[in-house]
């Protein structure tokens, strides 16, 4: 695993960094755009979801049309993901079509039209793909958890807020689009076939245009209540459950990743044994290790039918707190394996590592090697890992729950 | 890439594509069996089959199954659909053996009755999960209609009433008459050792007895029938369109693959600029499923309520005008871009390949390398496109929708 990190710096401060993959013919690349929910201004939440339609809706000499055709043409298939921190828009692609895609989402960035006529219906679906959202509980109920638990804005809804989307007009959208899409604190990423000389030539001339622009800073609030319900007329109680845990940067980062993995890695890990094959509770239960830069969690979803939802939160909950009581050797044997073995196998995939080398540096501020991510998982031991349970244990925890019924917590 | 074969006596056929520059491996277990291959009364058979697949062996027990699997770090799964159950697992090169002994192992199950009522809950509560998604609960309906009682349309879950009366005896007659080796085939893709691979699966499976199975295949029409159910709790409108398409044997499949990019890709095709740009609808894609001597074109959209009427009227026009006017050199051109970047994209991980190798093994009883299939792409001209769509009429379509009650 001995992939080499390509890294330049743009005059305006703009970070390129690329990873090049011997065994693919594809390209993946990826913006990171300092636009994403939690930076934006207070009252406008969703406006980062009608900034990634809009910009689309036209650039530089193109209209909406031909712009899309263009894309097409290249047999480009895009990404657009609204995070917290970052509204992050990328492709992957055959590698022979690279400079040519580099030249329009140029175009996006810097020249997006944002026409009065295109916003309305860049709105529009903003707002419809909002309301969809109750008709997938499950993801509501994920959205809701990361709003509660995390300290304000940090978890501020990626997909809007009905009234604030609705106050939105194309003058104040745009006036937000032009102070997020900061060079300066943009990430570009790069994975799979190409030069990275070339590749850097390109990106000057293209981007290295504006002055340095400092960053904006989020000024974090408390988190909101613990529990919530959400009234849905379903056939299951969806439930969503987190409580914190280490950052990245943190040194005990590896050991909250083993600790998580134990309980929820593979199949034999403690959720899955004690709540689906142990007691047939449920059908999707999981828990995953969730972080942002500020601060970091494991986040937990169970979906089950109301007669069994306050049997399933406190088979959850009491795996949660025995945690800390003891582990084997042989579950930490499993859990370092299957961290190892999905590294190794995202390693495959451009568009996997475009974002985990861009996630990596804005975290983190450098990009960790695959064989330092190996090392440092191969490096945790029982008792490393219970020393830090026993110091940092799983408890103080935020649910939401939607579903004909509530539950209660203990 | 080398492609490797062995047809073992039973009939198991023992597959490989070999590609040494791979960091991982891939292990799939593919047998032709699905929900189409059920009767009424065992219907969600074959999936609650694939789950009791992980319940383990005579001498293994469930947990220690999963314990196994876990041990090596794999990334394993199984899925059902209609037309097959599929078993696989990527995994580090050195890994690879111990999983497909144990994948080996599973194919010849316990199927006890204890784990048969526990994970009968298990598949009650999936069943539950997709009652809370309108959209694939009007895809599973819309496919029921379509086929208007042909096998095709068994819903692959079953209802909770057909899992609660399916017994414990009638799962394992059922296992007994599907996974025998000649309607099963075990394919490996990535960075392996062929002769020790193939020495394994020779030995672990040379001993399943042979066995004749067959499934009824027949091109079918559609019943053209449309229906629309209301749920209170719901917003949106869950439109789903299936129509007439080929088979996965038809050479013609790949021109069907592509007139569904040029109607219904997610982005830049005539749904996304007439329906999505416009926002009279928040989704709108047609996908081409080819399936085992039929096939079916099949359209997901969703809207409001109140655009319903200017959806469907657009929609309609737009499946009119493909089969009146047919599609231009442009948008071919396009859709073949964006159809061969995917294929490349796709196939650079084992796991991407094993699907590949494994279904057209599946399906047309041979290997295809990736530049086969870039080759059959590139190949389609505006004239095949025409003449298919005006054969296969993708005006005359089934319809199912839910959608929120309309005196709200």
């Amino acid at each position: 695993m001995a992939e080499k990190l390509d890294k330049h710096i743009l005059k305006n401060g703009m970070v390129l960094l690329g990873e090049r993959m011997e065994a693919v013919e594809s390209v993946s690349f990826g913006f990171m755009l300092p636009a994403g929910a939690a930076r934006l201004p207070e009252g406008v939440c969703g406006a980062a979801n009608i900034i990634a339609d809009w910009i689309f809706r036209g650039a530089s000499d193109k209209s909406s049309r031909q712009l899309g055709d263009a894309l097409d043409g290249l047999g480009l298939h895009r990404s657009i993901s609204v995070g917290s921190s970052h509204l992050v828009i990328g492709a992957s692609l055959v590698a022979g079509n690279l400079s040519e895609a580099l030249n329009l989402y140029a175009d996006i960035i810097l020249r997006a039209g944002l026409e009065d006529e295109q916003f309305e219906p860049a709105k529009q679906l903003a707002i419809d793909g909002l309301l969809s959202l109750d008709d997938n509980p499950r993801q509501k109920v994920m959205l809701k958890l990361q709003e509660q638990f995390y300290p304000k804005p940090l978890g501020r809804s990626t997909a809007g807020d009905i009234k604030e989307l609705k106050s939105l007009t194309a003058e104040k959208t745009r006036q937000i689009t032009k102070d997020n899409f900061n060079l300066s604190q943009t990430i570009f990423s790069i994975a799979g076939k190409y030069d990275f000389e070339k590749v850097v030539k390109q990106m000057e001339k293209l981007f290295e245009l504006d002055s340095k622009q400092a960053a904006g800073t989020i000024k974090l609030k408390p988190k909101a209540a613990k529990y919530t319900h959400i009234p849905h007329d379903g056939a299951q109680v969806h439930i969503g459950l987190m409580t914190s845990t280490v950052k990245p940067a943190d040194e005990n980062y590896y050991n909250a990743r083993v600790a998580i993995s134990v309980l929820s890695g593979g199949m034999s890990s403690r959720l899955f044994t004690q709540v689906r094959e142990k007691r047939g509770l449920c059908y999707a239960i999981g828990a995953r290790y969730h972080s942002l830069k500020e601060a970091a969690g494991v986040m937990c979803y169970a979906g089950t039918t109301t007669q069994k939802a306050q049997q399933t939160l406190d088979v959850i909950i009491a795996e949660f707190n025995r945690l800390k009581e003891g582990i084997n050797e042989e579950e930490i044997e499993r859990a370092r394996a299957g961290l190892k073995n999905a590294l190794i196998l995202q390693s495959e995939s451009s568009s996997s590592r475009a974002g985990g080398i861009g996630g990596d540096y804005y975290t983190l501020g450098r990009v960790r090697s695959l064989d330092e991510i190996k090392t440092k998982i191969e490096e945790t031991t029982v008792d490393s890992v219970l020393e830090f349970l026993r110091s940092n244990a799983f408890e103080d925890f935020t649910v939401v729950t939607i579903g004909p019924q509530e539950v209660k917590m203990k | 890439m080398e492609f490797k074969k062995k047809i073992l006596e039973n009939g198991l056929s023992i597959i490989g594509e070999l590609n040494s520059s791979a960091k991982s491996a891939a292990v799939g277990f593919f047998v032709k069996t699905g929900s189409r291959d059920e009767s009424k009364d065992i219907n969600g058979a074959s999936h609650f089959l694939e789950h009791m697949l992980f319940k383990g062996t005579e001498k293994l027990s469930a947990i220690e199954v999963n314990e196994s699997f876990d041990r090596t770090g794999a990334q394993f799964n199984a899925f059902t659909s209609e037309e097959m159950t599929v078993f696989y697992a990527a995994v580090l090169p050195e890994y690879l053996a111990e999983v497909t002994n144990l994948w080996i192992e599973l194919m010849r199950p316990a199927l006890r009755d204890s784990d048969f009522n526990i994970e009968k809950n298990v598949i009650k509560e999936e069943i539950a999960m997709y009652k809370d998604l309108p959209e694939f609960d009007a895809a599973d309906k819309c496919r029921s209609l379509y086929f208007d009682g042909h096998p095709c349309g068994n819903s692959v879950l079953g209802s909770e009433e057909s899992v609660d009366k399916l017994s414990a005896e009638q799962m394992r007659a059922y296992f007994k008459s599907r996974y025998v080796p000649d309607n099963m085939v075990a394919v490996f893709a990535g960075n392996f050792d062929w002769e020790q691979i193939c020495n394994l699966a020779e030995k672990g499976c040379g001993n399943w007895q042979r066995k004749e199975t067959g499934r009824i295949t027949e091109d079918f029409e559609g019943s053209k029938k449309k229906e629309r159910t209301e749920k209170p709790n719901i917003n949106r409108e869950h439109i789903c369109l299936m129509s007439r398409a080929v088979s996965a044997q038809d050479k013609r499949r790949f021109s069907a693959y592509i007139l569904a990019t040029i109607i219904g890709d997610n982005v830049g095709s005539r749904f996304f600029w007439e329906l999505v740009d416009k926002a009279l609808a928040e989704t709108a894609t047609m996908q081409y499923a080819g399936m085992d001597g039929t096939g079916i074109f099949h359209s997901q959209i969703q809207c409001s309520s109140e655009n319903i009427g200017l959806v469907m009227d657009t929609v309609n026009n737009i499946f009119s005008d493909v089969t009146e006017k047919g599609v231009s050199v442009d948008e071919l051109v396009k859709a073949k871009n964006k159809v061969l970047s995917a294929l490349v994209i796709k196939n650079e991980v084992p796991t991407g390949r094993l699907a590949d190798v494994g279904f057209n093994w599946m399906y047309l009883g041979r290997y295809r390398r990736v530049a086969d299939d870039i080759d059959a792409i590139k190949s389609v001209t505006v004239k095949e496109v025409c003449s298919l769509v005006k054969e296969l009429k993708p005006t005359e379509y089934t319809q199912f929708s839910i959608g929120p009650a309309k005196t709200r």
